[in-house]
């Protein structure tokens, strides 16, 4: 049975909803993750990073743990920009499915870069040089490869600006902000070769430009989101209600 | 199936506007050339994975290397870490040609996630390794070694995802009755997978052709890689021509 129109609507909106509670959630362990406030210096010495993962073990594992469990629940929140992607009048599908697959090879990123946390913080008796390289691991690995979120922020300000319905699915400013965060995001990649500086991992670009962006992205694609989805249902309320009267003149 | 009707007149009317129908797919086509020339770039050129430097070597030289290459393996991996996304693109590209395909978009689907997986193990963990490497100079050179294994051998050993990504590519070929791509290129297809269990030994051997640099284990499958990459760019192109404008897809 495929499912009807009101499940398919309810599916989005619970998708929205999840993102609401988990970006909650993960800005909570964001915020509490001892490495970000301040963001932990490249610069700072093995002896340095192995005292800090002795010091803060405990909150190390709690904020790294509900990144590890609840990073991946952003996913369906994509997965109605997909659907909504692919309702767009542009003249195939294609970009949506680019976006589809940036955002699985995105998200597993996200997956594996608080596994070196937690991998760092599992021994803090190991050897410092070991945990320091673990450390840059999580770092280099949670920041650097902004490439997938950049190709589906592409992708999707393509499809936008190719809509071609008299009354677009997202409004096109979605397609200009679209690119504006991919390219705050960009120079984040220098965050894996610099140690000081604005680029460096804990720097003024590449840490809290590319996250507010990204923060910034997420926030404001739940409402334009939230619009679509009402907009959908007010579509498919009037194509029932001419069917309806349709059926009658036949009758 | 109530989606796939719904969707389809507004896709259609949307074409009497004036912009090029096909826009879309002939954007996500030139990345193809142009993704796979900035490849070319970062991993022969800049990085020099590409030839593989040998396997059989001892700390000291392992270290000589990443000295020797730092500031090349910086600028190449950090443009991967920018343009890695295009990848999806390319797949989304395949993927939507695929379900032109009379076969159900099973393997599509297929295609997508088994690229969606590979391109982390597969070209990421070489970046993040051998950024790793070179990010501290003053880094335990046992370290530093085992980050070349790691980088080398996941980028010429991530085998699987490939392997089933040419699997259901040459699958859907094989059985496409709408001749989207020609019969011949399901055969070349099936020649990545052998090139693919080729380089299996790599995890074993330390030199000779099928070590990681290997007449066999490199050389050979990267040949062939090479055809089937040109062939594949080529009948995208021819199959983007042939496509009937008012051609209805499946969902």
């Amino acid at each position: 049975m495929a499912p009807t129109r009101s499940e398919r609507l309810n599916a989005q909106s619970v998708s929205l909803w999840l993102a609401l509670v988990f970006g909650a959630v993960l800005l909570g362990a964001f915020v509490s993750f001892p490495g970000f406030f301040p963001p932990m210096s490249p610069d700072a010495s093995a002896q340095q990073v192995a005292a800090f993962y002795e010091h803060h073990q405990a909150m190390i594992r709690a904020s790294m743990v509900v990144f590890n469990l609840c990073g991946v629940m952003l996913v369906p929140f994509f997965m109605v920009i997909v659907y909504q992607m692919k309702r767009m009048a542009t003249p195939t599908q294609v970009l949506a499915y680019g976006y589809l697959s940036a955002a699985a090879s995105g998200v597993t990123l996200f997956a594996v870069a608080n596994l070196f946390w937690l991998i760092a913080a599992f021994r803090p008796d190991r050897d410092p040089q070991q945990i320091q390289l673990l450390n840059d691991l999580a770092w280099i690995t949670f920041i650097a490869p902004v490439g997938m979120i950049v190709a589906q922020n592409v992708c999707l300000a393509l499809a936008v600006y190719l809509d071609g319905r008299a009354e677009p699915i997202f409004p096109r400013w979605v397609g200009h902000f679209s690119i504006a965060v991919a390219l705050a995001m960009v120079p984040a990649a220098g965050a894996a070769v610099f140690r000081t500086g604005p680029l460096a991992w804990d720097g003024a670009i590449s840490f809290w430009l590319r996250n507010s962006a990204y923060g910034a992205f997420l926030v404001v694609m739940f409402f334009v989101l939230r619009r679509a989805i009402e907009r959908e249902r007010g579509e498919e309320l009037d194509a029932a209600a001419e069917l309806q009267l349709h059926a009658e003149a036949v009758r | 199936m109530t989606g796939a009707t719904a969707a389809l007149p507004a896709r259609v009317s949307a074409r009497d506007d004036q912009r090029s129908p096909k826009l879309d797919l002939w954007i996500c086509w030139w990345v193809f050339p142009a993704f796979y020339t900035l490849f070319g770039l970062i991993f022969v050129v800049l990085t020099r994975v590409m030839p593989p430097p040998r396997p059989g070597v001892g700390v000291d030289q392992i270290n000589s290397f990443f000295h020797a290459h730092g500031t090349t393996i910086k600028l190449g991996f950090a443009l991967l870490m920018v343009f890695i996304g295009l990848a999806s693109v390319t797949n989304g590209l395949v993927a939507f040609q695929m379900k032109r395909m009379s076969v159900k978009p099973i393997f599509t689907y297929a295609y997508i996630a088994t690229l969606a997986v590979g391109a982390v193990p597969g070209a990421l963990f070489a970046a993040f390794a051998f950024l790793a490497a070179v990010f501290r100079p003053d880094r335990d050179p046992h370290l530093v070694a085992l980050l070349y294994d790691v980088g080398l051998l996941t980028f010429v050993g991530s085998l699987g995802c490939f392997t089933t990504n040419y699997l259901v590519l040459a699958l859907a070929i094989a059985l496409d009755k709408n001749k989207v791509f020609p019969m011949w290129m399901a055969y070349i297809t099936f020649w990545q997978i052998a090139t693919e269990l080729l380089a299996a030994p790599v995890f074993v051997f330390q030199k000779g052709a099928f070590a990681w640099n290997g007449a066999i284990s490199f050389y050979e499958g990267t040949v062939i890689f090479v055809v089937f990459l040109g062939c594949l760019i080529v009948l995208l192109r021819r199959a983007i021509q042939q496509q009937p404008m008012d051609e209805l897809v499946q969902d």
